[in-house]
C-alpha cells in the first residue's frame, strides 16, 4: 500500500480525474473531500463490507439450513 | 382467517401467513445491498427460538435470520451513528428502546453473525436500520456455530 502524508488543506489525485483534497483533521477523524467523474462510485469500505455479508447472509441460508441453526448454536444464557 | 382482513405475505420458510400490518418493520433506507426492500415482518417460530425471521414484504424469497446481539454477545453494546438513529426516529434516545439483532450468515466452515453491523428497530415506532458500527470492536463474521456434519445426510 502507497502511504503518503498530507496536511489540512492539501490534495493529491488518484489518475487524471480523482482528487482527494483532505479538508479536516483532529485527533481521531479526518473529513476528506472527494471530486470524481458521475461514474466513479465512492462508498466507505464498511459498507461495501455490509453489502457482501447482507447478500451472503440472504443466499446462504436455506430450508434446510434451520436444522442445523436449532442445535449447538453458541448463545448466551 | 375467520374473514378477518388482515394481509397475507408468501414467506420463504413458512408459506403463505397473515400478518398483522401494524407490526410491520419499515426501513426507510432498506439495507447495504437491498436499498429497495423497505418492509419486514418479523416472524418467531417456538420450535426455532430464539431465531427472529425478518421476512421481506415485497420479496417472498428474501428473509434473513437473525439473533438478539445480546443472546449472542452479553456485553453488546450499540454504536450507531447520528444519522442511523435520525432515521430510526430515536431523538430521545434515553427513553427509546432498540432492539439489536444480529443477521446470520451460514458458511461453509460454520455459521457467523453479523455484530458489527446490527439490524437496529425502534420499538416505539417499529422502524429499523442496519447501522454500521463506526469502529471495528464486533466482527461481521462472529462465530455462532460448527455445522455439525450428521446434518449433512
Amino acid at each position: 500500500m502507497l502511504l503518503i502524508r498530507r496536511r489540512a488543506g492539501q490534495s493529491l489525485r488518484i489518475g487524471g480525474d480523482v482528487e482527494i483534497h483532505i479538508a479536516e483533521l483532529s485527533p481521531s477523524r479526518v473529513t476528506i473531500g472527494i471530486s470524481a467523474p458521475r461514474e466513479v462510485a465512492v462508498t466507505r469500505s464498511e459498507l461495501a463490507l455490509t453489502e457482501r455479508q447482507n447478500v451472503a447472509a440472504a443466499e446462504s441460508l436455506g430450508p434446510e439450513a434451520l436444522a442445523k441453526l436449532a442445535g449447538g448454536l453458541r448463545l448466551a444464557r | 382467517m375467520f374473514g378477518t382482513a388482515m394481509p397475507h405475505c408468501d414467506t420463504k420458510y413458512f408459506g403463505t401467513i397473515a400478518y398483522d400490518e401494524a407490526s410491520a418493520l419499515q426501513f426507510p433506507a432498506g439495507l447495504p445491498g437491498f436499498e429497495n426492500e423497505r418492509w419486514f415482518v418479523s416472524l418467531q417460530q417456538p420450535e426455532h427460538q430464539p431465531l427472529v425471521f425478518l421476512q421481506s414484504l415485497s420479496t417472498p424469497n428474501l428473509c434473513f435470520v437473525a439473533l438478539p446481539a445480546k443472546a449472542i454477545e452479553p456485553s453488546f453494546e450499540l454504536e450507531a451513528e447520528e444519522a442511523d438513529l435520525e432515521l430510526l426516529g430515536a431523538g430521545s434516545a434515553q427513553t427509546t428502546v432498540l432492539l439489536n439483532l444480529a443477521l446470520i450468515t451460514i458458511l461453509e466452515t460454520g455459521i457467523t453473525a453479523n455484530l458489527f453491523a446490527p439490524v437496529v428497530i425502534n420499538t416505539a415506532n417499529l422502524r429499523a436500520v442496519q447501522a454500521i458500527a463506526p469502529s471495528r470492536r464486533y466482527s461481521h463474521v462472529h462465530p455462532l456455530a460448527e455445522i455439525p456434519e450428521a446434518v449433512c445426510s
